[in-house]
């Protein structure tokens, strides 16, 4: 199961924190749960909008960053080539977007690297979740509907 | 209006504001304050893994992400999906070509 779930469990008040202390310890460590609920939100619509499958990973990805975020790309979880990983290494200052064969056809590279721009730009002002905030919502309207549930 | 009066509301009144001002200002940073990132920080956080809610409740997204240490639930070692063709490591699909771009700052 994913972390977002109780995330949002937590904010809307049906999450008792007795329950699973070690959770509660480590969920808003990182992120406030403001922006925790950010980035659920984000993810969350931009994958639904699109009908990709947008995951966020944040940490460390060793020295070929590239091989280990098609790693992390490959074990996303769903359909991997309708996966598009964003994988965020503050330590070493390195973003990755892996699009899957599918999602590729949709978001080409130059759309992607254009949204690895504003993201970098604002993760070197030092907002991560706006940075990632907007990458996503590039990504997404680039990406478009999928071309079966387009609404009218 | 003798020097004890002038005093109090000469000077009294000044600090009074000033230190009602600094309490503002500096009391709601003290508590609860999460290091904000900057640039060039070593990052000391366990990786995390976000990944988006299912669409149509839980039987729609089969999201068991094999996710490399996330900070809830761990890597799941070794883990084998039903559908897996013998494999003995996690399961990993061929997604094709993979595209995207990278960047640093």
């Amino acid at each position: 199961m994913n972390m977002t779930i109780e995330h949002d469990s937590a904010i809307d008040g049906t999450y008792d924190p007795r329950a699973d202390s070690v959770v509660e310890q480590h969920v808003d460590r990182v992120f406030s749960y403001q922006e925790l609920a950010r980035l659920d939100e984000a993810l969350t619509m931009s994958s639904r909008e699109t009908g990709l499958r947008f995951t966020l990973y944040i940490g460390d990805l060793g020295t070929p960053s590239r091989v280990r975020a098609e790693e992390l790309h490959a074990r996303s979880g769903g359909n991997p080539a309708e996966g598009v990983l964003i994988a965020v290494s503050p330590g070493q200052r390195v973003v990755e977007v892996v699009t899957g064969a599918a999602a590729s056809r949709r978001l080409p590279d130059r759309a992607c690297a254009l949204a690895v721009l504003s993201m970098t730009g604002s993760f070197a002002g030092g907002d991560l979740v706006g940075g990632i905030v907007n990458g996503l919502r590039q990504l997404s309207d680039q990406a478009g509907h999928p071309s079966g549930h387009r609404r009218h | 209006m003798n020097v004890a009066e002038t005093l109090l509301v000469f000077a009294g009144v000044p600090l009074a504001i000033i230190a009602v001002l600094a309490l503002l200002i500096y009391v709601p940073a003290g508590r609860n304050r999460r290091p904000r990132y900057k640039p060039g920080q070593p990052w000391e956080h366990a990786p995390i893994w976000y990944e988006p809610h299912p669409e149509h409740g839980p039987e729609a997204g089969h999201g068991e992400t094999l996710a490399i240490g996330s900070s809830v639930h761990g890597e799941l070692h070794g883990a084998q999906s039903p559908d897996s063709h013998g494999a003995t490591t996690a399961r990993v699909v061929n997604a094709g070509p993979l595209g995207g771009a990278r960047g640093t700052w």
